[in-house]
């Protein structure tokens, strides 16, 4: 990265800093209400199966799964990954436009920062966590599962970006694509494992979702997170996930083409 | 240094009905109209030179800069500057120019304006001296020291249009397009930036295109102007000539001491000597040129005046009166 980047990169965290009220509610709260969602639910689903695992998940399991998953959930979502097609809406991309800089970079630097904010959110949950609850029944911690999640993660997010950024840049040609965002935002969520773990979809489901690139953006990134992955398994996916992000950044960059033309500024 | 061909510059904007059928309809077939912002429009500007852009509203001013700085794509045309095609957008013709827009803050919104001036010192390959002289400088001739570590969004507006110019200049750009750089500011921030600009032109003498709606900025800064109409250059020259050619009336403006006379002025005035208000004890006449001593003299003669003074007709006036004919010039 060139120094202005690393810039906008450090820049960028201190803007989300900035707001500390934000900052600890964002936190709190969505860990609070994911889990307590997670808890009450899931503990009248083991009672109503009277077991005690399901789809290799316990209670305690499927806990830490919705503590973690929210988190990563956001990591990849980042926070300012909607203003894309707000500035092309307002005209605000005018200034980028303007800076002798690579706007994607540009914006891969303010998306990373955005990441590594939620990122050190749970990197500080998993360590309390592990703390005070560390069950080795519920996963058994490694560093070297630290860094097979980390890896997958970061590339999963990476590839978010280029697969969201595809659709803000439709603001091109459409005013408003806000309900596109939140379909992708359903669509990435739930085939991707953040709203219920992908073991529990059927098994043909699975092998088709396998197809896709939802389940490489959480479902596998967790699995690595809870040393489900072997180092051949880990290599595969990371392979795969790698092509899908190098497909979504080739797809956005046609798009960022084409779509210049279109582009209005806001005001004649 | 800026050179603009047979520019053209067609949007399509969506048409919609007034109220709720309208909206209702809009969503099943859309009807769009064509609008010129720019026809066949040219221009050429020198190295060192700074013109002003007069227009009315949607005349098209906003598009040619938005062109000229390459944020937006021509429909046809052909446009150089400093030999660079600005909507390539390279890197090196970036790098050597500047866009202010008064309506649109530049900076960081939740960020003091020195950490932004840091990211462009480094977007821009600043080097440190230069960087931190120029700061010191502009911060000293805009009175705006103690603003630069507070939130750009907690600043006044004046406050803010000051940071944004110099967030512009410190990379010293050798063309500078500034649209609007006043609007919206009290009269004493506008006078600011106006003897600011003139100070940094004689200090760097870069290629400048500026845009307002305030005639005092005009008259200050711009001894040559371009007005559009309708997408259209009508008029390109001196700014003195203009005025000089399209300026038909002179305004007398008088302070009668006796309120006797100045009832019988309103009589006795003749009508081809031009037109009289008046307000109190004062008398306004709109004079022709050509007769201006002629009317002067005839209120000296059957009137005992306190004061008196001859002005030339507002430039603001002249250019209204431009931009509403039908005829072009």
């Amino acid at each position: 990265m060139k120094n202005w980047s690393v810039q906008v990169f450090f820049m960028e965290l201190r803007q989300l800093i900035t707001y500390r009220a934000d900052f600890w509610i964002n936190f709190f709260g969505q860990t609070f209400i994911s889990l307590t969602i997670a808890y009450f639910l899931w503990d009248s689903i083991f009672l109503s199966a009277q077991t005690k695992v399901m789809n290799g998940f316990t209670i305690q399991g499927m806990i830490f799964y919705y503590l973690c998953v929210p988190l990563i959930f956001r990591v990849q979502q980042g926070q300012g990954i909607g203003f894309i097609s707000r500035e092309i809406y307002d005209g605000g991309l005018n200034k980028y436009l303007l800076y002798p800089i690579d706007i994607f970079k540009y914006k891969t630097a303010t998306y990373l920062a955005n990441a590594t904010f939620f990122l050190l959110q749970l990197f500080f949950l998993i360590l309390v966590y592990n703390i005070f609850f560390y069950d080795p029944n519920v996963y058994s911690f490694s560093l070297l599962a630290g860094i097979k999640f980390l890896i997958l993660l970061v590339i999963a997010s990476l590839s978010f970006f280029y697969l969201f950024l595809c659709c803000e840049l439709m603001a091109f040609w459409f005013d408003n694509i806000w309900s596109l965002g939140v379909i992708l935002r359903f669509i990435t969520s739930f085939f991707g494992g953040a709203l219920i773990p992908l073991a529990f979809f059927p098994n043909w489901a699975q092998e088709i979702l396998r197809l896709t690139p939802f389940p490489y953006l959480i479902d596998f990134p967790m699995k690595a997170l809870l040393n489900q992955l072997d180092t051949h398994q880990f290599l595969i996916n990371t392979t795969i996930s790698i092509i899908w992000m190098i497909m979504f950044r080739f797809l956005a960059l046609s798009i960022w083409k084409r779509g210049q033309y279109a582009y209005t500024g806001v005001g004649i | 240094m800026i050179e603009v061909k047979n520019l053209n510059k067609v949007f399509k904007v969506h048409k919609k009905e007034p109220g709720f059928i309208g909206s209702v309809k809009s969503l099943v077939k859309r009807s769009y109209i064509h609008k010129q912002a720019l026809d066949n429009f040219s221009l050429n500007i020198a190295q060192g030179e700074i013109i002003g852009l007069i227009g009315s509203n949607g005349a098209g001013k906003t598009t040619l800069t938005k062109i000229l700085s390459g944020i937006i794509h021509p429909s046809s045309g052909d446009v150089s500057v400093m030999g660079f095609n600005p909507w390539k957008r390279e890197n090196s013709y970036r790098s050597k120019m500047s866009v202010i827009m008064g309506q649109k803050a530049q900076l960081w919104w939740d960020l003091p304006a020195m950490d932004g001036f840091l990211l462009l010192k480094e977007i821009y390959q600043i080097p440190h001296r230069d960087f931190y002289d120029s700061i010191e400088y502009f911060a000293h001739v805009l009175n705006i020291k103690e603003q630069l570590n507070i939130q750009v969004r907690r600043l006044s507006l004046g406050e803010r249009m000051k940071v944004e110019l110099m967030a512009a200049l410190l990379h010293k750009p050798k063309v500078i397009f500034m649209d609007e750089p006043t609007i919206g500011l009290d009269l004493s921030a506008q006078k600011a930036v106006r003897n600011f600009i003139k100070e940094y032109r004689k200090a760097h003498n870069p290629t400048m295109i500026l845009t307002s709606h305030y005639m005092d900025d005009i008259e200050e800064l711009c001894p040559r102007i371009c007005i559009l109409k309708e997408g259209k250059g009508i008029y390109d020259g001196s700014l003195i000539k203009l005025h000089n050619k399209y300026a038909q009336n002179k305004l007398i403006k008088a302070h009668i001491n006796n309120r006797e006379e100045l009832h019988q002025l309103k009589d006795s005035f003749p009508k081809q000597l031009g037109i009289l208000e008046f307000d109190s004890r004062q008398v306004s006449i709109h004079t022709p040129r050509d007769k201006a001593m002629e009317a002067a003299k005839f209120l000296l003669e059957h009137c005992e005046v306190l004061d008196m003074n001859i002005k030339e007709q507002e430039i603001g006036d002249v250019i209204e009166k431009i931009m509403n004919q039908k005829d072009p010039l």
